[in-house]
């Protein structure tokens, strides 16, 4: 059986449509999501007029130059460091426009006066709100937060029960908040992570659809199912081939992105809650726990999709038909899902890598046996077991459909 | 060792493709003949046992092959017609591959595809890409691939396709050095391969079996109704619409029919000796002349 895993792994790997796609993800992932991501696109400093979005290729220093401006205001996270924080932006803006845009963290901190003052907001600038808001008002950062909080869980007609659960998830958040360099986090997170799941099990999508539906186009099916070990065993073979290569597709990708972290951002703020990123989300989680999850979301989510994508192979006559319904599984349920009702939505969701590991900053719960259950915890498992649940359908259908 | 094939029958839908055939088969090499379309693939597939009957069953020593699943693939080698491939491997590559599925020590393994592609004359190309082969190539390494594990039971489904006449020739030697103790049932529309080649012959139409019986037996069923006319070369036309044309000849100007006929064609036709070409012909029938013959002889 060792033997037939390992042949069906060789084979899987030495289809040109494989290689063409393991290419083609580490360049997206790697090179254009990861390299020049975070040296050019989202971190390189503004001012350079010749590449499409304005910046320099200096990410690396520039990051450096936001974490050194960052430090000062590491620690606990206080009313009168956030209004230094402000006071700091507005003036730099004044002296040193590119600074106080390149340096400072300006995004997460416009972020937070959005969620905690609104009213501070005057609708006729166009500015940003940091660029203006007055550093003394922005006071009772903590319990303005918790009215936040309870005001949008109301806002969404989320039920007592469920309201309850989140305020006593949030109950469990440390205060007050630590603070460090935050936005290299914040895109990690809430970018570069959420992509890679996606963009990964896309990948996968075409170098799986093939795996059963080409032995069939390419008549090599009976072959098979005549040999000694060609009903079951292939099959199991093949399934197991199919996961170890979306788990070796994977293990690459994390490897290049956690290279990449490491080298750009390095370690700091890994204790940071991720409150500094979402302010009103309720999970008492720090950034290496949200790092781990969504890693794990993604991971399992692969290896889901890897399934469904094998019993879509075992279904379909032609390698190209699998591809499609493979890529559909994709792309459909993001393209129709914001039309649908929400509790629809949800359902939705539980397709492999459809629902997103951003929901730990949320508060979605399901309801199962009246229990009421984190959404991130439902969309780990959910779209793993379905996708695992593939794996006997794929199996006796192939052994059967040659009957 | 005893394969027995029980009222085998295949339906799609409304159209029957194997109708109640039933057979013996003991070791020896028997020969599938049949138009396209007569039921040879489908009959070949439901003794591989990848495809089930819609009725009837086969046995192997009165055990039905399904029940036996891998203990029978086991014993079996299979060139399916449509034989398939990856293009992208060596054939030394594709046969190790298939030497893992059909569960054989690793240890045999080098010296048995040696062996084999030794045999099948593709040893100088074992290590080129099966996408480089020629139809002959790729047909010769399906043959090699059929005899990896030994089969006591060989199954070769239109095997000499693609096969130039010398390569024809090794095959039917390969076959006949081959086939001492065990059973060999290939399929074919060339009836020369299957004269040379079988012991018994089955001839298939329409799903059904026809006749059966050595190539002497069924030879024998079309002697007396094999008939040679010398006509003119401008008449031939007009003969091979009137009357089953098995082959023509040219000679001093004028042409020489071979006429498959119950009655003497005209006054001067000779009667000649049948082949089975001839009885093969007059069940398939090969211009419009050619009256089917749905009846033994």
């Amino acid at each position: 059986m060792m033997r037939l895993f390992r042949e069906e792994h060789r084979k899987l790997w030495k289809r040109a449509s494989v290689k063409i796609s393991v290419l083609f993800c580490f360049t997206y992932i790697i090179v254009f999501g990861g390299l020049l991501s975070y040296q050019w696109i989202q971190f390189g400093t503004s001012g350079d007029f010749t590449s499409s979005f304005g910046n320099r290729f200096d990410g690396y220093k520039s990051i450096r130059s936001r974490m050194d401006h960052a430090s000062q205001w590491e620690g606990e996270l206080t009313d009168a460091k956030i209004q230094k924080m402000v006071k700091d932006y507005q003036d730099l803006r004044v002296s040193d426009p590119d600074r106080a845009r390149d340096e400072t963290d300006w995004r997460v901190l416009n972020s937070w006066i959005q969620t905690l003052w609104p009213e501070l907001e005057e609708p006729e600038k166009a500015d940003i709100m940091l660029s203006y808001v007055e550093p003394d008002k922005l006071t009772g950062f903590y319990e303005r937060r918790e009215q936040q909080i309870e005001k949008f869980l109301d806002l969404m007609g989320t039920s007592d029960d469920e309201k309850a659960f989140f305020l006593r998830m949030d109950g469990k958040v440390e205060i007050p908040f630590q603070y460090s360099w935050v936005e290299g986090w914040s895109n990690l997170l809430g970018n570069v992570l959420t992509d890679m799941g996606v963009v990964t099990g896309l990948f996968i999508g075409i170098a799986l659809a093939p795996i059963f539906a080409g032995e069939r186009q390419r008549e090599m099916r009976f072959l098979i199912l005549t040999a000694k070990y060609g009903g079951i065993e292939t099959a199991a073979a093949k399934t197991a081939a199919g996961f170890a290569f979306s788990a070796e597709l994977f293990g690459m990708m994390t490897a290049g992105t956690l290279l990449l972290q490491y080298v750009y951002l390095g370690t700091s703020g890994w204790d940071l809650p991720i409150q500094c990123i979402k302010l009103i989300a309720t999970a008492p989680w720090n950034m290496i726990q949200a790092e781990i999850y969504e890693y794990l979301f993604a991971f399992l989510g692969c290896l889901g999709y890897a399934g469904v994508v094998m019993l879509i192979s075992v279904l379909c006559r032609s390698s190209f038909a699998a591809i499609l319904s493979a890529l559909a599984v994709i792309c459909v349920p993001g393209a129709v899902g914001e039309y649908l009702p929400a509790a629809l939505q949800k359902i939705v969701d539980l397709i492999p890598l459809a629902g997103s590991s951003t929901d730990i900053f949320r508060t979605n719960a399901y309801h199962i046996f009246g229990r009421i259950i984190w959404s991130p915890w439902i969309l780990i498992t959910v779209p793993f077991v379905a996708g695992a649940a593939c794996v006997p359908l794929c199996v006796r259908k192939w052994r059967k459909q040659s009957r | 060792m005893e394969l027995s094939l029980d009222r085998l029958t295949k339906q799609y839908g409304k159209k029957i493709a194997v109708d109640h055939v039933s057979a013996v088969l003991r070791p020896g090499v028997y020969g599938l003949l049949g138009a396209n379309g007569a039921g040879k693939t489908t009959l070949m597939r439901m003794l591989c046992g990848i495809l089930e009957p819609t009725s009837g069953e086969v046995f192997l020593n009165g055990t039905p092959i399904l029940e036996m699943g891998a203990d029978y693939r086991n014993l079996l080698g299979y060139l399916p017609q449509d034989f398939g491939y990856y293009p992208n491997y060596t054939g030394r590559e594709f046969l190790a591959y298939l030497f893992v599925l059909k569960g054989i020590p690793k240890k045999k393994a080098n010296r048995k595809i040696t062996e084999l592609l030794e045999m099948t004359g593709l040893s100088g190309e074992a290590k080129k890409k099966i996408k480089t082969y020629s139809g002959g190539m790729r047909q010769r390494l399906g043959i090699a691939q059929a005899l990896l594990n030994d089969p006591k039971i060989l199954i070769l489904d239109e095997p000499t396709a693609g096969l130039d006449p010398k390569e024809r020739v090794r095959f039917r030697n390969l076959i006949t050095d081959y086939a001492s103790d065990r059973i060999i049932f290939l399929s074919t529309h060339i009836v020369s391969d299957i004269e040379a080649a079988a012991d018994r012959v089955f001839l298939m139409k329409q799903g059904r079996i026809l006749c059966q019986g050595s190539v002497q037996e069924l030879t024998e069923m079309a002697s007396g109704k094999v008939w040679e006319m010398k006509v003119p070369a401008r008449d031939a036309a007009r003969w091979e619409k009137k009357m089953n044309v098995a082959g023509i000849r040219h000679e001093e100007g004028d042409v020489v029919l071979r006429i498959i006929s119950e009655r003497k064609p005209t006054a001067d036709s000779m009667r000649c000796r049948a082949s089975l070409e001839d009885l093969y012909l007059s069940y398939f029938p090969s211009g419009k002349g050619g009256v089917e013959n749905d009846e033994t002889f």
